[in-house]
Formats: structure tokens, C-alpha cells, sequence
């Protein structure tokens, strides 16, 4: 007959399942006090870890995000400055101008202002950062100006082409100081100024394109962050320069003289004024970025906090868990060995 | 004449009790085995004197059938959560550090980065890496999903012909016990090893057993299949040589029946060999199909237009595949998609391509050019692609992870599928591991050895062994004195 219900082997085996389910959970509660995550992302959040995944997957586009916002930032405060030193030394070329006209000055002093503000309109114009032409629009691998100084250069051939071509000699000829005002005049409005402000330019001037580049700034946001060396601001401040430096370059009269001047004043306040206004732009699209990188940063902000409230542990929880474990497994191993001794054999004689 | 008649119930209780004690100690040689169920001695009088020992075996049929049916259930379980787990380490990597989804999202990075430097070279190298790493996720993950199928096969033609072997054990142990009861022998042996058989048989397939004269004994399917009777019954099966995506495998054959296969990731499946058949015919294909889906998803995200006016078809930018550069068809499974998958030659730059492909468009010819003007910042495209990824698309719904989503969606939906799965696996199998341990707790409870039982045991029959001793002594000395008296 049978009386007891436990067996010897049961005995024996009664606290083996339950130590190795306490040691599995004993790894997984150090991971997690240490990591302070879930030890198994998956076993945790079944259904939801693709959103998890999905939430960390947000946090590095937005950390790249910001990355690419800090390089158009810093694209745009290079184009600011740059187009700060253009205004001044358009300032400067303005009152040499002034000066000139109101005969204070020779104008050969105008002249060479002219000349020192082409070379500085030239070199800020084909500033690069990192190998990119900041000006060149979006065509940023080729250098967007030509050099009207040098005289093979396509701006300089096309403008003295067109000198010769409607007076008929060069602006050096003797024959120049037989123009008259209203023929100088004539030929600026008429040919120099289509050569800069029409499509022209794009020929003989600028390689760069109209298009500027356009960044992601934000998830559904784009900015344009960067001025093309096409704007017209550029193109009158170049006009201004290139007039005076050349048709003064002659023997011309001073009717000529005041025709040259007066409209390289004119163009030089223009073009002050518009490069003013493209520098409020850049500093419009500056703003947006920094706006958009503020709210991004927020973004990711919240998006952390989602991840560590689906993935993070207590860390309080994690320890003690750690730590009830260490005891129930400390009494389970006490427990046995009472087991083990437990046996009638011992106390018969 | 009643005193040797005294002498000789003595002796006779000496021989029962040396029986006994033989059993006594056979029962603690066998305490720590498992499988061992407890002989009991029976001790029954007759005539005066005569004592008949018989043996009885400790059994409970009840425990032993909740024990192999939990058995069965465990198996199945255990070898679904295992094939689970090892291909999600093997799709989707650590933590998913290596699955599509993550290789999709640094894709999607490497373009911000890529269309904020359009111009660089270096960048458009690291977008087409990126892009790489989401095709070798893609490729390696097909891969591993046909290997596993493949060791799946491979386990279960191992298993299948474990279980031929046991059913064939099974006969000769049957036999024995049936030649033993009807010859009246002591059968606890072959009983025991009968019962070891049959929890080995359930692990790998559900059984019930119907006991028939002469502690004959039917092994059958709990569905009702015939494993064992008499003679065993054939189990086949034909490992297919390969896999490739959306092939079919091969069934078990029991008896020329096919093993019935439950579904689930807390599985209704019983046994390990359905187990291995719904790993290998539900978890892999359908993860199989997301991987597809997902590719298809990548291909059709990354399309080039034809920018002409001429109404050219769209075709593969980016992603192509082996039957590019038309596009798989909308919104329909393509099976085998992800490992057909490839970088576009023509922005490949280790087949001789050019990585600027990707920013001006124009993988298929001039008239898909998108940046006209050749400018080297041009980043309009490259800022579509980015919209493209987060724009849905429909999927075909018989992949399991959904119906509209975007590429970047579904490819973390199909994690959540898989890691939900896996989960369910998990907590079931935990269940069922603990309700496995009980049973067998209990059934050795009820069947097994005590060792205290036995010591006391020991202790009375010592007792009896002396008593009988002693009354041999006594009438021993009776004798004497009375030869004395007579002498």
C-alpha cells in the first residue's frame, strides 16, 4: 500500500526548477539594473517593439537634422559676412564716387577704387568653403565669376567687344575723347547695362545658376541656404565697378567723365540696397533654421522620454528585484542542503 | 507435530521477508531514477503458514496521460520558441541592430546628410553604402530564412527517424510484456521501459493509448492516428533539398496521414515535429513575404520618373532588382524580392558607376534626368526620396504586417510582428514548462520511491526477520528439552 505522496526524487527536485528560473531571472535583473533598460527589448514589448524601434529610428533623424542645420547655418553666417565686407566696400566706392562728382577728387582716384572693389567683388564672390563656391548657387563646383580684370577673361573680351563695336575704336584710342555725355550715356543704358542685367550675364560673367540650394530643415520644412553671385544686387555693384574702372580708363572728357560717374553712383547705391536686402533674407532663413533646430530638439526631447518610458527600468525596482533574487536563491541553496541531510538513515542506528 | 509445523511457518516467514528485503532494496537502488515506478511486495495468506508474494507496480494511468499530453505540449513550444528566437537573432540581429528597419532609418540619415552636402563625393559614397547595408539586410535576412527552414527540415528527418526507431523499441517491449503477463511473470521491467518509451514518443508526437488483453498496448495519434498496433506504423517524411521563398514543404506522413499542425505563437500545436512544421510553414514564409514586401516597398520609394514629357514608364533608381529596371507590380507580393534586390549599377561605384547618379537622377537614361542643369548642390531629389520613404503605399495583405503604410512604417511594423510572436512564444512556453514540471512531480509522487518509506519498511521486516529467528530458537530449545526429557 501506498501512503505518502512525495516521492525521494521529488524532494530532490522539488527547488531545482525554480533555482534555474531564479538564476535566468537573476541575469536579466544585473543586465537591467546596470542598463537600466529592459533586459529583452522584444520579450518586454511584444507588439509594440516596432514602435520603439520606430521612436529611436525619429531620434537619429532628428539628431541628423540638427547636424545638417548646424552646416547651412554656418553655410549662411559665411554668406552674411561676406556680403557684409561687400556693402562696405561698396560704401567706400560710393563716397570715392561722390567725391569724383562733385570734382573734389580726380576721378582717377574714383578709378582706382573701382578697380580694388572689382578685385574684392570678384574674391568674395568666388569665396569656397570646404571646395563648394558659396555663391555659385547650386552649380557650387565651378568658380561662379569671372575675373573682368583679366583681359581674356569672357566679361572683359565681351565688354571692350562691344566698346569697339558701337564707337567703332577702343576705349584707350585717342578718338575717346571725342565722346560726347549723352553717347556715353547712351552706351550704358543701352549695351553695358543689357550685358549685366540680362541674360547676358550668365555668359559672359557668371557661371553660377539661379537656383540656390535648397535644404531640409525641419521634417516637412525646406529653406534656401544660399545667395547665387546672379543676384542683381551683385550684378550692379559689378556694373558700377566695371564702368568706371574701364571707360575712365581712356582719354575721355569730362562730360564723359560725369556720365560715367553719375550712373556708377546710381548703380553702386542700387546694388548697396539690394545686398542689404538679400542679407535680411539670409538672416530670415538663418532664423527659420535655428527655430527649426530648437523645435527638433524638443522633439527629440519628447520622443526620448517615450523610449525610456517604454524601454527604461526603475532603478530602485532593478535593484531591489536584483536583490529579493540574491535572497530567495541564498535560501533556496540552504534549503537544499537541510534537504540533503533530511533522511531517516541518519538516525538509524 | 504442531511444534515443527511452528518450525516451519517460521521458515517460510524468514523466506518472505528475505523477499521482501530484496524488493526493499531494489525500490532504493532505483530512487533516483525517474522513469522507475515503485514494486510493492503483497503479502497473502492462505493456508495457515503458506504465504504467496506478489509483486505490484505503482502506477497512476491518470498522471501518466496528463504528464505525456503536457510533454507533447511543452515539445511543441519549446521548439517553436527556439526556431523563433534564433531567426530573429538571425533577420533582425541584437536588439534589431541589423534589421531592415535600422538599415532603412541610417539610409534615411545618410540622405539628410548626403542632401545637405550635395556636392560631396565622399557623402554620396556613405548614402550609397547605407544603401547597401539596407540590401545586404534584406539579402542576408532571405538567406538566414531559407537556412532555417532548411534546419528545420533537417530536424525533423532526424526526429522522424528517432521516432521510427522508438516505435520499433516499442514493439519488443510490448511483446515482452505481453509473453510475461500471459506466462504470469513479474513484468514491472519491461512496464517501466514501456513508460520511458511513451514519454519519449510525446515529445515528439501527441499520443493516446488504449490498452487491450494481456496488457496489450495501442499507440495513437490524440488525433486519432494509428502509431502502434502490434506491429509499428510507418512515420515518413521527405526533406526538401532547398528553399527559396514561397515554396511549399513537404508533410509528415503517419501512417499515411498527415501530422496535423496547430497555429499561434502561444502554439496549439502538440508534439516537437508539428513544432518544426509551423516554424518552418508559418513564421518563416510569412517573415519571409514582410522581407519582400519591404523590398518592393524600397524599390518603388526610390522609382525614377521620366522627366521628358515623353510618358515614360517609372523605373528602379536606387533599388533595383534582378528583373529590373521595370518595377515589381503594386501593391502584390513578389516572392524572393528581398534577395533579388540590388544597388543600380549605374550608382554603384564597385560595378563602375556613379554614386551622383542618386542626387541628379538619370539610372535610366537622359530623360530621367531630374537635375537639369548639372549644378553639383542640387538637392531637390534627394529631399523627394526623403518624403518618398514616409509617403504609404499599399502592401499586399497577405504578408501579415499590414495594408498601407510607409516603407519606413511597415518595415518596424514587421518588427512588432515578429517580436509579438515571439513574446506570445515565450510566456507559453514558461507555462507550459512549469505544467510539465508539475505533472512529473506529481506522477513521481504518486509512482515513485520514498526513501524513509523504505527505511522504515526495512526496520519491520528486520523486526519480523528476528521474530522468526526467535521462534525458530525457541522451539528449537523445545525440542531439546524435549529429547532431554525423553533421553
Amino acid at each position: 500500500m501506498k501512503t505518502v505522496a512525495v516521492s525521494s526524487h521529488s524532494i530532490r527536485q522539488a527547488l531545482r526548477y525554480s533555482m534555474s528560473r531564479m538564476q535566468n531571472d537573476l541575469v536579466s535583473a544585473q543586465k537591467e539594473s546596470t542598463t537600466l533598460r529592459v533586459a529583452d527589448v522584444g520579450l518586454a514589448l511584444g507588439a509594440r517593439t516596432g514602435h520603439s524601434v520606430s521612436l529611436a529610428r525619429d531620434v537619429s533623424r532628428l539628431n541628423s537634422l540638427i547636424d545638417s542645420n548646424q552646416l547651412a547655418a554656418s553655410r549662411l553666417s559665411s554668406t552674411q559676412s561676406a556680403l557684409a565686407q561687400l556693402n562696405e566696400r561698396g560704401e567706400e566706392l560710393r563716397t570715392a564716387l561722390t567725391a569724383a562728382l562733385s570734382g573734389s577728387s580726380d576721378p582717377g582716384i574714383a578709378r582706382a577704387d573701382s578697380d580694388a572693389m572689382l578685385e574684392t567683388l570678384t574674391s568674395i564672390m568666388n569665396t569656397s568653403i570646404n571646395g563648394e563656391y558659396l555663391f555659385a548657387g547650386i552649380n557650387t563646383d565651378v568658380q561662379p565669376l569671372a575675373n573682368f580684370k583679366d583681359p581674356t577673361s569672357p566679361a572683359r573680351v565681351s565688354f571692350d567687344n562691344a566698346f569697339q563695336t558701337h564707337f567703332g575704336f577702343t576705349q584707350t584710342d585717342p578718338a575717346a575723347a571725342n565722346i560726347t555725355e549723352t553717347q556715353m550715356l547712351d552706351f550704358i543704358d543701352n549695351v553695358v547695362e543689357p550685358q549685366f542685367m540680362g541674360a547676358d550675364w550668365n555668359t559672359n560673367w557668371s557661371t553660377a545658376s539661379d537656383d540656390t540650394i535648397v535644404a531640409r530643415i525641419g521634417l516637412n520644412e525646406t529653406a534656401k541656404t544660399s545667395v547665387s553671385a546672379n543676384e542683381s544686387g551683385v550684378r550692379k555693384l559689378a556694373m558700377a565697378a566695371a564702368i568706371s574702372t574701364s571707360l575712365l580708363s581712356g582719354p575721355v572728357n569730362s562730360g564723359a567723365v560725369s556720365a560715367v560717374v553719375n550712373r556708377a553712383l546710381a548703380y553702386t547705391a542700387e546694388g548697396i540696397a539690394e545686398i542689404t536686402d538679400a542679407r535680411s533674407n539670409a538672416g530670415i532663413q538663418e532664423n527659420r533654421i535655428s527655430n527649426a533646430s530648437s523645435r527638433i530638439e524638443m522633439q527629440i526631447d519628447i520622443f526620448e522620454r517615450s523610449i525610456l518610458d517604454m524601454e527604461g527600468v526603475d532603478p530602485y525596482a532593478a535593484a531591489s528585484k536584483v536583490s529579493a533574487l540574491v535572497t530567495q536563491i541564498e535560501t533556496a541553496y540552504s534549503l537544499t542542503s537541510r534537504i540533503q541531510q533530511l533522511s531517516l538513515l541518519k538516525f538509524l542506528g | 507435530m504442531s511444534l515443527s509445523t511452528a518450525f516451519n511457518i517460521a521458515g517460510r516467514s524468514l523466506r518472505a521477508t528475505s523477499h521482501q528485503t530484496q524488493i526493499v532494496s531494489r525500490n532504493v537502488s532505483e530512487a533516483g531514477n525517474p522513469n522507475y515506478n515503485r514494486r510493492i511486495a503483497v503479502v497473502s495468506s492462505t493456508a495457515p503458514g503458506s504465504q504467496v508474494l506478489t509483486i505490484q507496480r505503482a502506477a497512476n494511468s491518470a498522471l501518466f496521460r496528463a504528464n505525456l499530453s503536457a510533454v507533447s505540449s511543452y515539445e511543441a513550444q519549446a521548439s517553436l520558441r527556439v526556431g523563433i528566437e534564433s531567426m530573429t537573432q538571425a533577420v533582425n540581429g541584437v536588439e534589431n541592430a541589423s534589421s531592415a528597419a535600422t538599415a532603412i532609418g541610417s539610409l534615411y540619415d545618410a540622405l539628410q546628410i548626403y542632401s545637405a552636402n550635395p556636392a560631396n563625393a565622399s557623402i554620396a559614397e556613405r548614402a550609397i553604402d547605407a544603401a547597401r547595408q539596407v540590401v545586404r539586410s534584406l539579402n542576408s535576412g532571405s538567406t538566414a530564412i531559407n537556412a532555417s527552414r532548411v534546419d528545420a527540415d533537417r530536424q525533423i528527418s532526424g526526429s522522424v527517424d528517432e521516432l521510427n526507431q522508438m516505435l520499433a523499441d516499442f514493439k519488443d517491449v510490448n511483446d515482452e510484456v505481453i509473453a510475461g503477463t500471459i506466462a504470469g511473470r513479474d513484468i514491472s521491467e519491461p512496464l517501466d521501459k514501456r513508460d520511458t518509451l511513451l514519454q519519449r514518443i510525446a515529445e515528439y508526437v501527441p499520443i493516446s493509448t488504449i490498452g487491450r488483453a494481456n496488457n496489450d498496448m495501442v499507440i495513437t495519434t490524440t488525433s486519432g492516428t494509428t502509431l502502434f498496433e502490434t506491429l509499428p506504423r510507418e512515420v515518413s517524411f521527405e526533406p526538401a533539398s532547398g528553399y527559396t521563398a514561397g515554396s511549399a514543404g513537404n508533410q509528415i506522413y503517419l501512417d499515411g496521414v498527415p501530422l496535423p499542425i496547430g497555429t499561434g505563437g502561444d502554439t496549439n500545436s502538440n508534439g516537437k515535429l508539428a513544432g518544426l512544421i509551423q516554424l518552418r510553414d508559418q513564421v518563416a514564409p510569412a517573415l519571409m513575404a514582410q522581407l519582400d514586401e519591404i523590398a518592393r516597398g524600397m524599390i518603388e520609394a526610390f522609382a525614377e520618373v521620366d522627366r521628358s514629357g515623353g510618358g515614360g514608364p517609372a523605373l528602379a533608381g536606387l533599388f533595383s532588382w534582378s528583373g529590373g529596371p521595370a518595377l515589381p507590380t503594386a501593391g502584390t507580393l513578389s516572392n524572393g524580392l528581398a534577395s533579388r534586390i540590388i544597388i543600380n549599377p549605374a550608382m554603384d561605384s564597385s560595378v563602375g558607376g556613379n554614386a551622383s547618379v542618386l542626387r541628379d537622377g538619370g539610372a535610366n537614361g537622359a530623360n530621367y534626368v531630374a537635375n537639369a542643369s548639372g549644378g553639383a548642390s542640387y538637392a531637390d531629389l534627394l529631399i523627394s526620396y526623403q518624403a518618398r520613404l514616409d509617403q504609404p503605399i499599399s502592401f499586399d495583405p497577405v504578408a501579415g504586417a499590414g495594408a498601407t503604410a510607409s516603407v519606413m512604417a511597415y518595415s518596424t511594423n514587421s518588427i512588432s510582428w515578429l517580436e509579438s510572436v515571439r513574446k506570445k512564444a515565450d510566456e507559453a512556453q514558461l507555462a507550459k514548462e512549469a505544467l510539465v514540471m508539475r505533472t512529473s512531480e506529481a506522477l513521481s509522487n504518486s509512482t515513485g520511491v520514498n526513501m524513509d518509506q523504505e527505511m522504515s519498511l526495512l526496520l519491520e521486516l528486520e523486526q519480523s526477520y528476528q521474530a522468526s529467528s526467535r521462534i525458530i530458537q525457541a522451539v528449537d530449545e523445545m525440542f531439546a528439552a524435549l529429547f532431554q526429557a525423553a533421553g
